[in-house]
């Protein structure tokens, strides 16, 4: 527990992670917003065939934020000092407090679930706001089921971003291929025109879980599932490879 | 009490440290001296419990670093860099090191004061020069007030007072029963600190004794040093 407060502690203190919070709690709302507006005369005409999308692709955008907030709770420990200061990095010290490694991630998973499911409840606050404002009466309902998966989407998403920033001990790669994926190019969602196997992908299986589109593949447990056991996967590689891993290596 | 036994690491091919064995006792200051790359930080980042050993162990009170219960107050250790993240101010730095350890925020104050940096507490860590990452660095190993300090180069980048003050405070450590272990390759400022001398060279204990032993029949410890450093490069060139 104590682990975990300090892992806490650090996220706070670090200013790239408001950025994080920035992006993610207002990012959907902001999205979600724009989207109402261009939308509106066809969904008070009875007519948009996006209706049940309102808001949740807001949420699916959002997601960017705790993709940065995973990334970073990782990348921050191996930050190199500068030269002239001997070139350390803070994971020397995280680990002369926690010796025990499995503990020190659990406790920083830990942490990264907490604020990552905290940032999404005020993601859908934000966004159902936005909606009630934009559209008023034409609002749709937000089922809570989704709404959970969304907050299950963002979770392991961190989560995925924290095991691969484990591996590369660098944020640059992870942070800039998914937050690609997540915004500009989604590569499953290409690679799913090719093959049915991408649907296993754990950004696109995970999609269902409130993404109601047209070319749905899963229902909403099993995506919850597959992208599930990307992360268990993920994290029980990074954990093995962290431990025996030298930090100076 | 501090034992190092028969240590021995491989990165890859290279044989980092081939079976280096001594002590740290309580009481004493102990000076861990070599050149640059002879397998000084190696040796304490494996009794830190950072970096595995291929063989042998790096033993603290008879434990493993991973064993301890609780290692911020058995020891305190300040490495080479100094752990901290450029965009966190000090004083966040302590902080979050004694929320991981169970220790008050008052206690980061006492540090804080300790070290006199209590001014400078609030700016980044990538503003500090590199003194004052030094002795930020102490304020950290000072936190949970452990018997046992392990230090790397710690006068490196200190003031003229910083280095009065560090040496006093380790004798007062030591003298009050503490065991310290500090790498440097500062002769004149270890011979004024020290009791006790390990040499290392290549991964291998070249000497290992009180500093009136191992400077022998040379004048100073940096003659002592020399010759045994050099001896063992002789057979290179």
């Amino acid at each position: 527990m104590r682990a975990f407060n300090a892992e806490l502690s650090k996220l706070f203190s670090l200013p790239g992670i408001w950025l994080a919070f920035l992006i993610g709690a207002f990012a959907p709302a902001v999205f979600t917003a724009l989207d109402s507006i261009a939308e509106k005369e066809e969904i008070i005409a009875g007519v948009s065939t996006r209706l049940s999308e309102v808001g949740y692709i807001g949420l699916s955008f959002g997601v960017q934020g705790v993709i940065i907030l995973g990334v970073l709770a990782v990348s921050s420990e191996y930050l190199t000092e500068s030269s002239e200061s001997g070139g350390g990095q803070q994971i020397t010290t995280s680990l002369t407090v926690v010796p025990s490694r499995l503990h020190f991630l659990l406790a920083k998973a830990g942490a990264v679930t907490v604020i990552s499911i905290l940032l999404c409840i005020v993601a859908i606050m934000t966004t159902v706001s936005a909606t009630h404002l934009i559209l008023g009466e034409y609002a749709p309902a937000f089922e809570w089921s989704r709404l959970i998966g969304a907050v299950c989407y963002w979770t392991f998403t961190a989560l995925l971003a924290f095991g691969i920033t484990v591996l590369t001990k660098n944020g640059i790669i992870p942070l800039a291929v998914l937050m690609i994926n997540s915004s500009v190019v989604s590569f499953s969602v290409l690679l799913s025109k090719i093959t049915k196997l991408a649907f296993y992908l754990p950004d696109r299986a995970g999609l269902d879980m409130f993404m109601f589109t047209s070319d749905k593949f899963h229902t909403p447990s099993t995506g919850g599932l597959v992208m599930f056991a990307w992360v268990a996967v993920f994290f029980i590689v990074a954990a093995i490879v962290f431990h025996r891993r030298d930090v100076a290596s | 009490m501090l034992t190092i036994n028969n240590l021995v690491k491989h990165r890859g091919t290279q044989e980092i440290l081939s079976g280096i064995s001594f002590k740290a006792r309580p009481g004493r200051v102990t000076g861990f001296l070599g050149p640059n790359g002879a397998g000084k930080s190696s040796t304490l980042r494996i009794l830190l419990g950072l970096d595995r050993a291929t063989s042998g162990s790096a033993l603290i009170n008879g434990k493993r670093f991973a064993e301890l219960h609780h290692p911020l107050a058995t020891i305190g250790a300040a490495l080479d860099g100094f752990g901290a993240h450029r965009m966190r101010t000090g004083r966040a730095h302590l902080r979050w090191i004694a929320r991981a350890a169970g220790l008050s925020r008052s206690r980061v104050e006492e540090v804080l004061e300790i070290v006199g940096l209590t001014n400078a507490a609030g700016k980044r860590f990538g503003n500090y020069s590199l003194g004052m990452g030094r002795r930020l660095g102490m304020a950290a190993a000072l936190l949970g007030d452990p018997k046992i300090l392990v230090l790397d180069e710690p006068v490196n980048g200190l003031d003229p007072q910083g280095i009065r003050w560090i040496r006093t405070f380790l004798r007062e450590r030591a003298a009050s029963g503490n065991t310290v272990l500090l790498s440097s390759h500062l002769m004149g400022e270890l011979a004024e600190t020290v009791d006790d001398v390990v040499i290392i060279n290549r991964g291998k204990i070249v000497a290992d004794g009180t500093l009136e032993e191992v400077i022998g029949n040379h004048s100073t410890l940096e003659e002592a040093f020399f010759a045994l450093t050099s001896e063992n490069a002789g057979d290179v060139i």
